[in-house]
């Protein structure tokens, strides 16, 4: 059983506007269960800190190249390296980081051809198969807030010509669409909230649908002809057909605002291809999540052979718990520590389903348990089609 | 010395349709951990569950015992808040672990105190980011979503509430913290996901669901518009001002006769001599339990209402004041599974007084919860 002894921060490089990284308070707090630390040079200096907030005196806490970070026994990075960058891990390795297995395929075989012993930050789940780390919280609240802000600048005090509510059309009904209920109904802010309420602003009617009613083209040119923002929350069961055709973003009032939750990118080569959930939005990131109809960049990220002919504004980003980095990071590492001992005293190969709640939970998260899981549905799978 | 959790687990007696009860598994596990179970006679019995089901799952650790006698364990574990003559029978030093709700009833804070009692409080019992570990929301929501659609079927005029010819049905929640959006969510559904798969199989239209927060309500002519197309009106608010309804009786009037009012806030009505100290956020609907949970608009229980409350406008209410409960093993099994944990953790501690606030995850939460670290 390998334990490990030294844990690497590599900078996450994605785009410019990507300034997360785990704060000095958590590097500290593994350092202080006697784990060397070595962050990436230049760790956490895009939000202003410097490797002495890191070590704050501590012998564990060293600065290292970027590929001597990789290098350490676990490597911890919130979003996935670059399928080419996985080439720096040292064989054997432990990868900590969102990896997402049942959507990327191609990563899982990358890594296990590698012999990387992987945990993905997505699939750590408690017993109830509940999430223990995740954001969706900010998902929701940062895209609403960006959609609001767009809003006010068009509308001051988010106060419409008419003074009536602001309606908001919400799709779909997961756990990013409830908190989208309870952001879109406080304009995407409590503060803005209640300093409109304090003012006596008409505040926000959220309405909220489902498939059944998606399917309805009759309902939906209804609910969206008064809708001032349209929000994509849906979790889709078939990705190659968008929720919202092109044309039906012709039905929305020319000020309305399109929010994009979901993360679907436009990949039109995989089999089924996939499609976003409304047809036509640009995607976007840190660096820029706000697209004006005439925005010059909507193209570029818009496959031409989608249709996109009409537009309103979008907001839309890869990473909406980013636009908080500080807020979001400190949100990952109080979820993150109680799930590091049992991985510092027993190792990734020591996991197991044992009866302390958080190494099951970890363990259901590691490659090997994902790839245990997949060939037992693979096997469940044959088994119906050969009856 | 070895620490051994002597705990009591009375039934809950508050009305008869209340059949809930912690499960064999989870007094097996416990046992399996070192503790010493003292159950009330015909514990279990409200589910068809007998003791030797008990006895099974945790050998010579379960001992039945009368009610008394679970009250005086050193640990009291039970899910619904206990009378007071109930808690009079705890002794000083034990620890009522249940549903104490701190923040809006301070008077159990006081009586717990006098009584030398310390408490965990499930309700309370929270993570590092303020997620609560003991809750069953869903349930709530969705049970109650479940009864109100049930109710509409009988109250949808021609033609009919399954007919692919009728329009989208209108929910509309008021309030929207954890429960109202997880009430969201479950209306979509139709409460139920077999009424929800009847539904698709006969081409009905789906559900459009309103959701507006506390602040638009005094929004009237909003509210009217709203209130006029609105087929079951849900209040899952958490008011700041607890004597003033959300939705007033008079705006009862404004629905169809057909909706359903569903009550999942659990406020009592409290009239004094100058009037409504406390009413429901949608006046004029029926307090509902276990035993009863549907009232049409003639049910004798509208009568019984405090004379302070106006019940004038009437349709269709469902309320009830533990949702949960109607499915009770399904809310067990959830209620079990997140209090093992948490138990074991105070057996492996020694007892609540082992529990160290900068301790691990588990007992930082715990402690989140202790009456005695309550300030």
């Amino acid at each position: 059983m390998n334990i490990p002894k030294t844990v690497g921060f590599p900078r996450m490089m994605k785009e410019r506007g990507e300034k997360r990284v785990f704060l000095p308070e958590f590097i500290q707090y593994i350092a202080s269960l006697g784990i060397t630390v070595f962050i990436e040079d230049g760790y956490g200096s895009r939000s202003g800190f410097t490797f002495n907030d890191y070590r704050q005196g501590h012998e564990n806490v060293r600065r290292a190249t970027r590929e001597e970070v990789f290098q350490k026994d676990v490597v911890i990075v919130l979003r996935s390296p670059e399928m080419a960058e996985f080439d720096l891990l040292r064989r054997g390795g432990c990868l900590i980081s969102m990896l997402h297995y049942p959507t990327r395929p191609l990563r899982v075989a990358r890594l296990q051809e590698l012999g990387i012993k992987a945990i993905s930050l997505d699939s750590i789940v408690s017993d109830r198969n509940i999430r223990l780390v995740e954001n969706m919280h900010a998902v929701a609240w940062n895209g609403l807030e960006a959609a609001f802000d767009v809003l006010e600048k068009r509308w001051p005090a988010l106060c419409r010509p008419d003074g009536q509510p602001i309606r908001v059309l919400i799709l779909g009904t997961g756990m990013v669409g409830k908190h989208a209920v309870d952001a879109a109904t406080k304009l995407g802010n409590v503060e803005r909230n209640n300093q409109h309420m304090q003012e006596g602003g008409p505040g926000v009617i959220a309405m909220t649908v489902g498939r059944n009613v998606t399917a309805n083209p009759q309902t939906m040119e209804m609910l969206m002809r008064q809708a001032d923002v349209l929000v994509d929350a849906t979790q889709r069961r078939d990705a190659s057909k968008p929720v919202i055709s092109n044309e039906w973003i012709g039905w929305l009032p020319e000020h309305a605002v399109v929010v994009d939750l979901a993360v679907d990118p436009y990949t039109l080569d995989a089999s089924p291809p996939v499609v976003r959930g409304i047809e036509g939005i640009p995607q976007g990131n840190l660096n820029k999540y706000i697209f004006a109809p005439d925005d010059p960049d909507w193209d570029n990220t818009v496959p031409a052979s989608v249709s996109s002919q009409h537009r309103r504004t979008t907001v839309t980003c890869y990473s909406w718990p980013g636009i908080h980095p500080e807020s979001c990071m400190r949100h990952y590492a109080a979820q993150l520590r109680p799930l590091l001992k049992p991985l510092f005293a027993k190792g990734y190969d020591g996991l197991s389903l044992s009866d302390d709640f958080f190494e099951r939970a970890l363990y259901r998260a590691t490659l090997k348990a994902w790839l245990a899981s997949d060939a037992e549905d693979r096997s469940g799978r044959a088994g119906s089609s050969g009856t | 010395m070895t620490f051994t959790l002597q705990i009591g687990l009375p039934r809950m007696h508050k009305e008869p349709g209340e059949r809930r009860d912690f499960l064999p598994d989870f007094v097996g596990k416990l046992a399996r951990r070192g503790a010493e179970i003292y159950l009330e006679h015909s514990y279990g019995s409200g589910m068809g569950i007998g003791e030797e089901a008990y006895h099974q799952a945790g050998g010579t650790a379960v001992h039945f015992v009368s009610r008394e006698e679970t009250y005086r364990q050193p640990y009291v574990l039970v899910l619904r808040y206990p009378t007071d003559d109930e808690i009079r029978l705890m002794q000083p030093g034990a620890c009522l672990i249940s549903m104490v709700h701190y923040p809006t009833r301070p008077q159990r804070i006081t009586f717990l105190r006098e009584r030398g009692l310390e408490a965990i409080s499930l309700d309370s019992i929270t993570d590092d980011v303020g997620r609560r570990l003991v809750e069953n929301l869903r349930a709530v929501a969705w049970n109650g979503l479940e009864v109100a659609f049930q109710t509409l079927q009988k109250t949808y005029p021609a033609p009919g509430l399954t007919s692919p010819e009728r329009p989208p049905i209108q929910v509309t929640v008021v309030g929207v913290g954890g429960v109202g959006t997880e009430a969201v969510a479950a209306a979509i559904r139709y409460g139920d996901p077999t009424l929800r798969q009847k539904m698709l199989a006969v081409g009905a239209p789906g559900v459009q669901v309103t959701a507006v927060d506390y602040d638009l309500t005094g929004e009237t002519a909003v509210m009217r518009a709203i209130l006029s197309q609105t087929d079951i009106l849900v209040d899952a608010t958490q008011r700041p001002d607890a004597a003033k309804p959300v939705i007033p009786n008079e705006w009862v009037g404004w629905l169809p006769q057909h909706a359903v009012l569903l009550d999942l806030s659990v406020d009592p009505y409290i009239c004094d001599k100058n009037g409504i100290v406390q009413t429901k956020g949608i006046e004029g609907v029926p307090q509902g339990n276990l035993d009863q949970y549907v009232f049409a608009p003639n049910d004798p229980a509208y009568d019984q209402l405090p004379n302070c409350v106006n019940r004038t406008h009437r349709r269709h209410a469902v309320s009830c004041y533990s949702w949960p409960g109607i499915h009770p093993h399904a809310c067990m099994e959830v209620y079990g599974k997140q209090l093992q944990p948490i138990l074991r953790t105070l057996i492996k501690k020694g007892g609540v007084q082992g529990i160290d606030p900068n301790g691990r995850y588990f007992e930082r939460a715990i402690a989140r919860a202790t009456l005695s670290r309550l300030t």
